[in-house]
């Protein structure tokens, strides 16, 4: 066995970060300075019986974070603490409510996570701390494993319910007189990992939370909220979005924090000529499995799940166990089994497990210590979720290491090149837009349900008597002495879905066997592109043809074949630009509504490898429109006159690429949430125009928050095509110079400048 | 700038046509059905209708003048806080005529006085009788009672509750391919409708009564509900009378959903000789096997060991999967209940010959039911050879 000298693993970092075969691979490289603890006095009205039991696990004073939450949340005040992984942030929350508990036994609490292994996790710990302090706590997760014999006792007699939003939206709130016990009594609403609630999901939460307080008001109760995030730039703004109410921040830190090296590496390039470089997965790879051998704790992180099996295998093999030893190096990632995850977090924190890989299901607040080193293979699209990673290692004392191994995407090969859009700015906003009139409707629509609404009710909008009059109009809800009553047979929550906001999937049938088999959905928006008549369908590796595709009924038929053939349909996509909210520069930026179209109307058939065209028909499928928020940009009149059309043309295309792949950085979303078109005669400015938009009816919020930030975005875009090593166009850049064509870079660079 | 209402136009679905805000039309309603309202102000419309009874249904329901038959109609099929109980509807056996009296909702703000009277009604008879009303009826009144404030008529619910749909579930499920209240009226109770609505309009039926304000499209929902009432106590009569023997003549019973019945009932001697004679003309693959065992634990309960073995017996005269178990069946008897060791192996034995002839003459069904006893089987026989030898050598040594 290896042994845990105090000191050896920080021996064997500095022997690392000394190795000169290391300083070619490593792209930047920062210290952070160790921090001691700071402590506060016990708050003097915390129970006594909870006092001990935290002696009893040699806490001995709690952090002034801890104290300072304590204090406000006792105090009523709504609350916000943001402090790094680790830092003991769990006791922020689980202190007040045992606390209260303790005091009134009728006192209750809610505890929401947005996945159900985190609030199994939370429930143990829980657990833990009330038997500590010898406090008959009932508590349980409520969720769709919870059996149907504990479900009642939880409903009546739970003071401590965990469960996550996904439920309280289609199974207590509908259902609310069956919980009366706690709604009555409700004192805290504890809300963690806050910072997982943002675009479309946080807006769906807001108003859940807006439902919420309905329910609370008509028992009678005015519930306390205490949120927890990871570091974001807004978590005050943020959390007072989400619960709709001013929340005090508590952000000092009290913990302490070992040395930490933090570092960038880039692996090594193989082929100068076509700009290639190594495998990020190989390097992490051997430099963990260097790190281990030297006895250093490591986790990895790696981007799937197959990737999360390759690693551990190689890392296995490299580093085998003693014969007639388990290894000491795991997985870690969804669809392992509950006790299995237990057993691997319990061996990180007591040190049996030397090495484990994951996926970002270890990212979330699951507690398994601080290890020694922590390696992200390629970056995890936002820089928050890459220093919760790297918050993964970090011991209290001693060294500690964290690693960013830089893929061949273009947004690694940016940070790579530009360390400081790493280290030197803040971390992501949160964004959310609660009154995106999709979501607002549908939420008034579930809470109407619940409780009949008032006619004077605000419900977010000052205008709800407006949005009432047309649910009524529409037949949905019926007048009667002043309020608005749930007049319709259908049960609202179960017709929209908190994580989207397609309420229509296509489900895509197998009509092969004798008997015919749902084998997946797509969502509306995508469907005219994969699943259109004739088209070749990839699920789980196998080729399925659309036989027939029903738009109407909302399903797709097809059955297996095999051809050597996939399908690519081209989609045309226009934008009008419907309303200008605000506007700068002499229209140069803008925001506003926009509305975005798009048609399927052909499909070519591309032959496997050799990427032949093989064939083409027509999809006579109809239009497809969304209203959402955009965001646009025209380059000065004096930049676009010194470029031929064609020129231009390539330049836009270039810039579209830049932009997509720098403003997820700027936003904290994913690529996805985001679209991107640039028009070189755009009918509402009438000049070259770059839009991007929000890929959500309605939208999130991303469009104004880059109308605010768009001179960022342009200093980011000029930053990645000047520094890019190329000379015409690559991948991580404008794009390959077939598409941007031979003067498309430069003339990019220009109009960026310009812009600048 | 568009407005908001500009906005809203297109992000809006319709579902129905619009509706119109009315006024209170609490008496307007009660004329309109020549009844009366519950409470002067926001009053329930109270319909008072009394049925002649037949002079079997009378005779049949004599004895149960203590029940309250329940039943009610609502704006939806989740039990979730936005359905709404907008018929109630009581019934009562008097002499000879059935009275019902059903709580009809003016509008929604009148609910709290609806529920104040049904209340009042199913606590003035001691025994609550209902159809599904354990999994629907009452979860939803309830829910009802506590989104308007009224705990304390809730805690004054009978607390004797007769949910016939378990009982109709296991007598009638499988004869009649389902067990909703119309499919056993049909079939057992022989009752016709004359007008009715179907179950899935009746929420429509009352939207548009709302929208419009005419009474017309509600008139079908009470008949309906009178005659679910009206039904649930023909049922119940049904239930005691086949209780009490009548299983013995009715023609369409799951006759071994009627033995858990009378057993659930105590009536354990009905119960076996209602198994015993389903049994032995029983001929459909696996469900002889069923009853028998039933029967067979009936027997041994009993201490009559020796009729539980004829009784497999009767299964063994033709060669079939369900002989192989009898004759399994036959072992076990012999060995837990007799300590006849040897006999059990014979029967054992028996059951293996059974098993290749079945397999020889292509009678098994499935491969997997065919391995899966012969499993068993081998188990035994190699578990009781061992045990007989073991004894014969101690015998021998005795002897020795």
């Amino acid at each position: 066995m290896l042994l845990d000298r105090p000191g050896s693993a920080a021996d064997a970092i500095d022997a690392l970060l000394a190795d000169p075969a290391l300083d070619e691979l490593v792209a930047a490289h920062r210290v952070l300075d160790p921090l001691p603890p700071r402590y506060a006095a016990w708050p003097s009205g915390l129970d006594r019986r909870l006092v001990d039991a935290l002696r009893q696990r040699s806490v001995d004073a709690l952090y002034v974070h801890q104290a300072a939450a304590f204090e406000k949340a006792r105090g009523g005040h709504n609350l916000v603490v943001v402090t790094p992984t680790a830092s003991g942030k769990t006791l922020c929350y689980n202190l007040p409510v045992l606390d209260a508990v303790a005091r009134d036994p009728s006192a209750r609490a809610l505890y929401l996570f947005p996945t159900k292994a985190l609030a199994a996790d939370q429930l143990a710990e829980l657990r833990s701390l009330a038997d500590a302090a010898e406090l008959e706590l009932k508590t349980s997760t409520y969720d769709g494993d919870t059996p149907a014999n504990v479900r009642s006792v939880v409903r009546s007699a739970g003071q401590v319910v965990i469960t996550n939003p996904d439920m309280l939206h289609a199974a207590i709130l509908p259902h609310h007189t069956k919980w009366f016990k706690l709604f009555e009594n409700l004192r805290f609403v504890v809300i963690d990992e806050l910072h997982t609630y943002r675009g479309l999901f946080g807006s769906h939460v807001a108003n859940l939370v807006r439902r919420l307080r309905r329910i609370c008001r008509h028992y009678g109760s005015d519930p306390v909220f205490i949120c927890a995030s990871a570091t974001i730039a807004n978590p005050r703004q943020l959390a007072e979005g989400l619960i709709g109410a001013p929340a005090t921040l508590i952000d000092d830190n009290g913990a302490p924090r070992g040395r930490k090296h933090v570092l960038i590496v880039n692996p090594p390039v193989v082929n100068a000529e076509l700009g290639l470089r190594g495998s990020a997965l190989l390097t992490g790879q051997r430099l963990a499995q260097r790190l281990i051998r030297d006895g250093v704790q490591t986790i990895l992180f790696a981007r799937s799940r197959t990737s999360v099996e390759v690693l551990t295998t190689y890392l296995r093999e490299a580093l085998p166990a003693p014969p007639g030893h388990p290894s000491t190096i795991h997985g870690y990632r969804g669809g392992y089994l509950p006790n299995e995850r237990r057993e691997i977090e319990r061996g990180l924190r007591d040190g049996r497990v030397r090495g484990v890989v994951a996926t970002n299901a270890l990212e979330l607040g699951i507690d398994i210590g601080g290890l020694d080193a922590a390696i992200s293979i390629g970056y995890p699209g936002t820089i928050a979720s890459t220093w919760q990673q790297m918050g993964r290692s970090g011991r209290r004392n001693g060294t500690s290491l964290s690693v960013l191994v830089a893929s061949s995407a273009p947004i690694d090969q940016f940070l790579a090149a530009h360390p400081d859009y790493f280290f030197g700015r803040s971390p992501e906003h949160g964004l959310i837009n609660p009154d995106n009139l999709h979501l607002l409707l549908d939420h008034l629509k579930a809470s109407a349900f619940e409780l009949p609404v008032p006619a004077d009710e605000r419900f977010g909008l000052d205008e709800t008597a407006t949005l009432l009059d047309i649910l009524t109009e529409d037949g949905f809800l019926r007048p009667a002495e002043g309020r608005h009553y749930w007049s319709h047979d259908n049960f609202p929550a179960s017709s929209f879905s908190l994580r989207s906001a397609a309420q229509e999937n296509v489900v895509i049938i197998d009509t092969s066997g004798t008997r015919h088999r749902v084998i997946g959905e797509v969502d509306l928006f995508a469907a005219p592109l994969l699943v259109h008549e004739q088209a070749i369908y990839i699920h789980e590796g196998a080729q399925f043809h659309v036989d027939r595709l029903d738009w109407d009924e909302r399903k797709a038929y097809v059955s297996p074949v095999d051809v050597d053939y996939y399908t690519d349909a081209d989609l045309g996509v226009t934008l009008k630009v419907l309303d200008v909210f605000d506007e700068a520069d002499a229209g140069g930026r803008a925001h506003g509504e926009v509305m975005v179209a798009w048609h399927a109307t052909l499909f070519k058939k591309i032959k496997f490898h050799t990427h032949e065209n093989v064939g083409w028909g027509p999809i006579n499928l109809p239009e497809q429109q969304m209203h959402t928020t955009g965001a646009w940009l025209v380059p000065p009149d004096t930049a676009v006159a010194r470029f031929d059309r064609e020129t231009l043309d390539g330049a836009l295309i270039g810039l579209a690429r830049l932009a997509r792949n720098t403003a997820p950085l700027l936003l904290m979303c994913d690529s996805r949430d985001l679209g991107v078109q640039a028009q070189v005669q755009a009918p509402f400015t009438g000049r070259p125009t770059l839009y991007l938009y929000d890929a959500v009816p309605g939208g999130v919020g991303l469009a104004e928050r880059l109308f605010a930030s768009s001179v960022d975005l342009v200093h980011a875009c000029l930053d990645a095509v000047r520094d890019c090593g190329c000379v015409d166009g690559c991948p991580s850049c404008v794009g390959p110079v077939v598409e941007v064509g031979p003067r498309g870079k430069a003339a990019c660079k220009e109009l960026l400048a310009a812009m600048a | 700038m568009r407005t908001l209402a500009d906005r809203l136009q297109t992000v809006r679905r319709p579902a129905v046509a619009p509706a119109h805000p009315l006024a209170d039309r609490g008496e307007r309603l009660a004329r309109w059905f020549g009844a009366r309202l519950s409470q002067a102000e926001r009053g329930a419309v109270v319909v008072e209708r009394s049925l002649q009874l037949p002079s079997d249904a009378a005779s049949a329901l004599a004895g149960h003048a203590n029940a309250c038959y329940f039943d009610t109609e609502t704006t939806g099929l989740s039990t979730g806080a936005g359905t709404v109980i907008f018929l109630a509807g009581v019934g009562f056996v008097s002499g000879d005529t059935f009275v019902a009296r059903q709580y009809l909702l003016p509008d929604y703000p009148h609910e709290p006085a609806l529920l104040r009277g049904v209340a009042a009604e199913l606590r003035r008879l001691p025994r609550l009788v209902t159809y599904n009303g354990r999994g629907f009826d009452i979860p939803l009144l309830s829910a009802r009672l506590t989104m308007n404030g009224l705990f304390s008529e809730m805690a004054t619910l009978p607390v004797e509750h007769d949910d016939l749909l378990p009982a109709a579930r296991r007598l009638w499920r499988r004869p009649l391919g389902g067990a909703r209240l119309a499919m056993v009226e049909t079939g057992v109770l022989g009752v016709r409708r004359t007008s009715d609505c179907p179950g899935a309009e009746v929420p429509d039926r009352y939207f548009s009564y709302l929208r419009t304000g005419s009474p017309d499209a509600l008139v079908e929902v009470l008949d309906h509900n009178l005659q679910d009432i009206a039904s649930l106590a023909l049922l119940d009569a049904e239930l005691v009378r086949l209780r009490g023997g009548a299983w013995r003549s009715a023609p369409l019973l799951d006759r071994r959903g009627m033995a858990i019945d009378l057993l659930r009932h105590g009536a354990t001697q009905d119960a076996l000789e209602l198994l015993e004679g389903a049994a032995l003309t029983c001929s459909e693959p696996g469900e002889a096997v069923v009853l028998r065992r039933l029967a067979s634990r009936l027997l041994v309960g009993a201490g009559n060991v020796e009729r539980a073995e004829q009784l497999w017996r009767s299964l063994t005269t033709r060669a079939s999967l369900d002989a192989a178990s009898a004759w399994l069946e036959i072992a076990r008897l012999r060995e837990r209940h007799r300590s006849d060791l040897g006999g059990a192996l014979d029967a054992t034995r028996a059951a293996s010959r059974v098993l290749d002839l079945t397999f020889a003459l292509g009678r098994g069904g499935g491969m997997l039911a065919l391995g899966k006893l012969r499993l068993q089987v081998d188990a035994r026989e190699r578990r009781l050879r061992r045990w007989v030898a073991s004894a014969e050598r101690r015998a021998a040594r005795r002897a020795a």
